[in-house]
This record gives C-alpha cells, sequence and structure tokens, in this order.
C-alpha cells in the first residue's frame, strides 16, 4: 500500500487506537524544541532594555510543553472513540487524496518561478480535481489552462499584479 | 452634528462612479467567496486583498468594505441551502435556516437572513459612525497595562469559552502565539526564530496564516473526506425570496434582539461573531419554549433571523474598534489591520485625524455597500445558489489555485508558499482532531499586541508586576473574565450533571 500514515497512526485493534491525535501533542512539542533552540540561540542586542526580546517567547514555549504533555496524558488516558467505518477503511482520513493535493501545491510552489504561473497553476489545477475525483481528464486540463490564463489576464495585465511568466517569458505579457 | 457632515463628506467621496464600481465589485465578490463553501468573511478578505494593491487607498479600502460584508451576507446562503454553514459565524443560522429550507421555505429563509444581515449591518454601522470618535477620545486613556489586560481576556475568552475543550482551545492559542514572535522584534531589534531566512525577517503574514489555516486547510480536510462521505445536495430554490407581512412581524423582533447581542461583542475581543450569533441563538430558543405554539425545531423564522443580523452587527461595530482603538477583534479585522499598515495607515485614535477623508470615505462605503448586498442578494439569492452547482473538484481546484495566487501576490516569495503548505497541513491535523481553529487567529492578531504592551508595562515600572493590575480598567477586565470563565465552568458541571441524571 502506498497509502502514507502519519506517525501513531495505527491499525484499529491495536493498543494504539484512538490515540492517532497524539500527532498535535508531538507538534507542538517539535515546535517547542525549536522555539527553545531559537530562544537559546537568539542574538539580543546590547543595551536592549529589560524584559527583552526573549522574555515573551520563553512564557510560550514553557506553556507549549506543559500543554502538550496535559493533552498527550489525557490521550493515553482516554482514547477518544474511534468514528465506526462501514466502508473499513484502515484510516479515518483518505490520506492517498490529502498527499496527493499537498504534492500538487508543493510542485506548483517550487514550479512557479522556474516554470511560470500558466504552467504551474494549470498543473495545480488539474492535480487537485483529478485528486478530488474528477474523471475527465482532458477536459480538465482545457478549465484548468483557461483557468489560470483568466487569472494571468485579470490580474497581471488588467491589475498589474506581477506573476512570473518562465519559460514562457515573452510569450506572453 | 459633526459627525453627520463629515459622514456626508463621506459620502461625497464614496458616490462618484468609480468608486460605487468598487464597492460593486467588492460586494459582488466577497458574496461570491462567501457563498463558496468553507469559505467565509475572513477568506473573502484575504484572496481579494491581493486585488486592492494596485488600487490607491480610498479606492482599496471602499473595495474592502464591500468585501467585509459581502462575506458575512454569502456564507449563511450555504447554511440554509445544503446545511454546511460558509464560516463559523453561520452555524447558528444553519439550525433553523435548513430546517426552514427542507420545509420548502428556502426564499424565506434566504430573504430572512439577507435582511437581518442588512439590519444588523445597518444599525451597527450607524452606531460606529456616531460613537466611533468618541471611542476613539477613551482609547487616549489605555494604556501598556490595559491593552495586555484587554489582549489576555480575548485569550482566554477564545480558547477556554468558546472551544468544547479548554486544553485543545489553549494549544490552538499557542500555536497562534508562536507564530506571531517569528521576525524581527519591533522593540529590541533582534531577529527572533527565523532561521536566517530573510522573508522570515517581516514575520509570518497574517495572509500566509489565513489563508493556511482557513482555506488550504480546508481543501485538504476535503480531500481527506471526498471519497468517503455521502455526497451532500443542496435544496434547490425556486421562486423569489419575499416575506409575507406576518413573516416580517415575526421576524423584527428577533432581527432587534440579534443586533443587540451583535453590537457589543465587535469591541470586545472573544475571536469575532461567533459567540454573539450563539447567544442570539440561544436566547430566541429560550423565548420560543415559553410561547403558545413554540416553532423552533421545525423551521423558526426568528432562529435565522437574530444569529444573522448578530454576526452582521459584530462586524460593523468591530470596523470601529479597529478605526478607533486600533484593536482587531477578528480575523477579517485583523487582515483589514495588515491592508491599512500596507498603506503606510496606522488605525487608532490618531486615524481620525490624521486620515479624516479616508476614514470617512470608509464608513460610507460601508452603508453604500450594505444597501448594494440587499440588492444582491434578496433577489438573486436563488442565482448565488447556482454557484454550488460547480462540481466540488473544480470547485476545490479553484480555490487552491486562488490560494496560490493570495499568498504568491502579498509577498511574491516561495517561501511563503511552503509556509503556507505546512500551515494548512498543521491546520488540516487541527480540524482532523477537534482544535478549534478561531484561538490561532487571535492568538496570531493580538499576540503582538499582548507582547509589546506587557514590555511596555513592565519596562515602565521597572520590572514591577503590579502595574498590570494598577487601574481600574484593568482591574474591570480580570473581573469580568474571571466572571466569564465561573459561568463557564458552572455551566458544564451543571450540564454533566444532568447528563449523569
Amino acid at each position: 500500500m502506498s497509502t502514507e500514515t502519519p506517525l501513531g497512526v495505527q491499525p484499529k485493534t491495536a493498543p494504539g487506537a484512538g490515540r492517532s491525535g497524539l500527532v498535535l501533542p508531538g507538534i507542538l512539542v517539535l515546535l517547542g524544541i525549536y522555539l527553545g533552540v531559537g530562544i537559546i540561540t537568539m542574538e539580543v542586542p546590547e543595551g536592549a532594555k529589560h524584559p527583552g526580546p526573549a522574555f515573551f517567547p520563553i512564557l510560550i514555549t514553557v506553556a507549549i510543553f506543559v500543554l502538550a504533555a496535559l493533552l498527550a496524558l489525557q490521550l493515553v488516558r482516554t482514547p477518544e472513540p474511534v468514528p465506526a467505518d462501514p466502508q473499513g477503511y484502515r484510516s479515518y482520513s483518505d490520506w492517498k487524496t490529502v498527499a496527493l493535493v499537498a504534492a500538487g501545491f508543493l510542485a506548483f510552489a517550487l514550479l512557479l518561478v522556474p516554470a511560470g504561473w500558466l504552467i504551474s497553476a494549470t498543473l495545480l489545477f488539474w492535480t487537485v480535481a483529478f485528486a478530488l475525483g474528477s474523471k475527465n481528464r482532458a477536459r480538465d486540463l482545457g478549465i484548468a489552462v483557461v483557468f489560470a490564463s483568466v487569472i494571468q489576464l485579470a490580474f497581471g495585465a488588467a491589475l498589474g499584479l506581477n506573476l512570473p511568466s518562465g519559460i514562457l517569458e515573452g510569450l506572453i505579457g | 452634528m459633526e459627525s453627520l457632515n463629515l459622514l456626508l463628506e463621506g459620502f461625497s467621496q464614496a458616490l462618484t462612479p468609480m468608486n460605487l464600481l468598487w464597492v460593486f465589485i467588492g460586494a459582488f465578490l466577497g458574496t461570491a467567496v462567501g457563498v463558496l463553501p468553507g469559505l467565509g468573511s475572513s477568506m473573502a478578505v484575504a484572496l481579494l486583498l491581493p486585488m486592492t494593491f494596485s488600487l490607491d487607498p480610498v479606492g482599496a479600502f471602499i473595495m474592502f468594505a464591500g468585501v467585509y460584508f459581502g462575506g458575512l451576507f454569502g456564507d449563511s446562503t450555504m447554511g440554509i441551502l445544503m446545511n454546511t454553514p460558509g464560516g463559523s459565524t453561520a452555524i447558528a443560522t444553519t439550525f433553523e435556516g435548513h430546517r426552514m429550507a427542507k420545509d420548502g421555505r428556502a426564499p424565506q429563509a434566504l430573504a430572512t437572513s439577507a435582511i437581518g444581515a442588512f439590519i444588523g449591518g445597518l444599525i451597527a454601522t450607524t452606531l460606529v459612525v456616531f460613537f466611533a470618535p468618541k471611542l476613539a477620545e477613551i482609547a487616549v486613556l489605555f494604556g501598556p497595562a490595559e491593552y495586555f489586560a484587554l489582549a489576555i481576556f480575548a485569550f482566554i475568552a477564545t480558547a477556554s469559552v468558546v472551544s468544547d475543550s479548554a486544553l485543545k482551545g489553549l494549544a490552538s492559542l499557542l500555536l497562534g502565539l508562536a507564530l506571531a514572535v517569528v521576525g524581527i522584534d519591533g522593540i529590541s531589534g533582534a531577529s527572533r526564530f527565523t532561521a536566517n531566512v530573510p522573508q522570515l525577517f517581516d514575520g509570518v503574514s497574517i495572509i500566509v496564516i489565513t489563508v493556511g489555516v482557513l482555506a488550504l486547510g480546508e481543501v485538504l480536510h476535503v480531500a481527506s473526506r471526498i471519497h468517503r462521505d455521502q455526497k451532500l445536495t443542496a435544496i434547490s430554490v425556486a421562486g423569489r425570496p419575499y416575506l409575507s407581512r406576518s413573516e416580517v412581524r415575526e421576524a423584527i423582533p428577533a432581527w432587534l434582539r440579534g443586533t443587540a447581542f451583535g453590537v457589543p461583542f465587535g469591541v470586545i475581543p472573544v475571536g469575532g461573531a461567533e459567540v454573539p450569533t450563539f447567544l442570539a441563538y440561544g436566547t430566541e430558543r429560550q423565548l420560543d419554549r415559553k410561547r403558545r405554539f413554540p416553532k423552533f425545531g421545525t423551521g423558526a423564522i426568528r432562529g435565522v433571523a437574530a444569529p444573522e443580523a448578530a454576526g452582521n452587527a459584530t462586524s460593523g461595530t468591530a470596523m470601529g474598534a479597529l478605526l478607533a482603538l486600533g484593536l482587531p477583534t477578528s480575523a477579517t479585522a485583523a487582515i483589514m489591520l495588515a491592508a491599512f499598515q500596507q498603506y503606510g495607515l496606522q488605525p487608532g485614535p490618531m486615524l481620525f485625524e490624521r486620515n479624516a477623508d479616508l476614514v470617512w470615505a470608509l464608513l460610507a462605503s460601508l452603508f453604500v455597500g450594505l444597501v448594494m448586498l440587499l440588492v444582491l442578494n434578496l433577489p438573486f439569492a436563488p442565482l448565488w445558489a447556482k454557484l454550488l452547482l460547480i462540481p466540488k473538484p473544480h470547485l476545490f481546484a479553484g480555490i487552491t489555485v486562488f490560494c496560490g495566487l493570495g499568498v504568491y501576490a502579498t509577498g511574491a516569495s516561495v517561501v511563503d508558499l511552503l509556509l503556507v503548505l505546512a500551515i494548512g497541513f498543521i491546520a488540516f491535523l487541527m480540524r482532523r482532531y477537534g482544535y478549534p481553529l478561531a484561538p490561532v487567529m487571535i492568538g496570531v492578531v493580538l499576540g503582538p499586541l499582548a507582547e509589546t504592551s506587557l514590555r511596555n508595562a513592565l519596562m515602565s515600572s521597572g520590572g514591577e508586576l503590579s502595574i498590570l493590575l494598577g487601574s481600574g480598567i484593568t482591574i474591570t477586565l480580570y473581573a469580568l473574565l474571571a466572571l466569564m470563565l465561573g459561568y463557564t465552568l458552572w455551566r458544564r458541571i451543571a450540564s454533566r450533571r444532568r447528563q449523569d441524571v
């Protein structure tokens, strides 16, 4: 199976059932660590008045660790009820579709400057439509091209917004 | 009557053909975004912000006036027809609104909500016109300690009162606060949590966060369920929305009561219009129980009228709080604040003196926008409902492209695009595990205010903590907060006990 499973999500029968929510306290801990490292390595300019730039972040970081611990504790003691799923999927969320949409957006972000708005936005539109279950791929491509072009025209030409033209530089305004 | 003269001057500026066109475009697009599933007023403002970059400040804010209310008019349409509210403020309207629609009274429900939104917005905006200058005078009394108390009030109120689980609410709030501290520290000039990425020196833009949390998170959420949930179908609207005389008589008290709930909440920062809409809904339901023929549960017109009026009234006075105090009380107001700052304007007491023409033109356009929205929404509601016929894959594909456009257009930076994806993914996980999203926005919006006012207060007192409780205003605010927490706690225990019995 190519289904992406996040950390902590396990089959329903395992003891971890109903505890996949631990992923959020996990994110909080990671965030707390990032903030903690940032506080320690922060270069405070000389002569900065007290309380300085690290004061408020320290309060937040401490609170983040406390809450992550409380949330994790709550979840370990009382797991959340697993929603009944008559279709028999392994996880509640459809991770394949989520991953496809996210990958489409990532590709858009990375392609936007080198390939230009027209190509990257067309690709993004098409990928999301495909992931969400649109069947007619050729027609979708047409819609995607028209949609991206209209935005390029309306925002780029009429409103003067600077959208990268990428490899089509010179071909389009 | 000085306000009236100034307002008339504002109207003379707002009523030029070009500016009328901007209000119209704003109102039109705002309604369109509001009608789309999952996207409310704040999304409308965030996604349409880039459109205004090439306009002059007056034109831009006039267009915003239309977008601002437009999103609110639109988001209840979805809720009434499909039982999926466009934004959190439309949830309360949905209960009775959808029942009315199932009962074959969809046009009446749409009309009640449109007129309610109009009345709420109209009364609130009128109050703003007369009292915003007064509010600006009071605002001068507010020092750092008072602003800090106000921010704390907003934090705790949204995180614990509004959300079901106080722990989850607080976790959401902290995520927002953490996002808000990234960037160059305004007081000392130290670079914080930027990992030496130059694009982060200015902090994470409010647009990136709003689009990530509210729009991209929603798209991912839809993606995670679209192949598994049953398809929702919209109830079709036949006939023009109108209200009979008896229906109007039935709705009028509810519209007015809803407005009364909404008005104060525009100035109190508890995360936007969610609280007043539910309060208005709850009050109507309790009043209804005492009537001889209770109508709630079968599509009560009052259950639609009150929350809708409350929601728009809150947004109206929120604009007053933003202009006069510089205090953003909702995500939408925060984006407006960002827009002001983009033009080098700082909302607050001074704005009324320095940029009076702009302020009054904006207030006048709020009125113009409301009238236009009533015209756009009342007879044409069935047309707006046609937007729901767009196939979901294409609808969300379009929204995703607009997310990319909005984010890239504000900063022209690829780093922002990667950030919005990360934030969107975390927001999706939060949605999945029942974490409320409003506290994130409040943390981001009021975080900087809380930090600077706390540090300024402590600096001026030389580190004495007692300054935070040093004035009547701060003590009142903390006392109010304690009362509110006590009431929430009591209500939760009471409802739990009732369940046990």
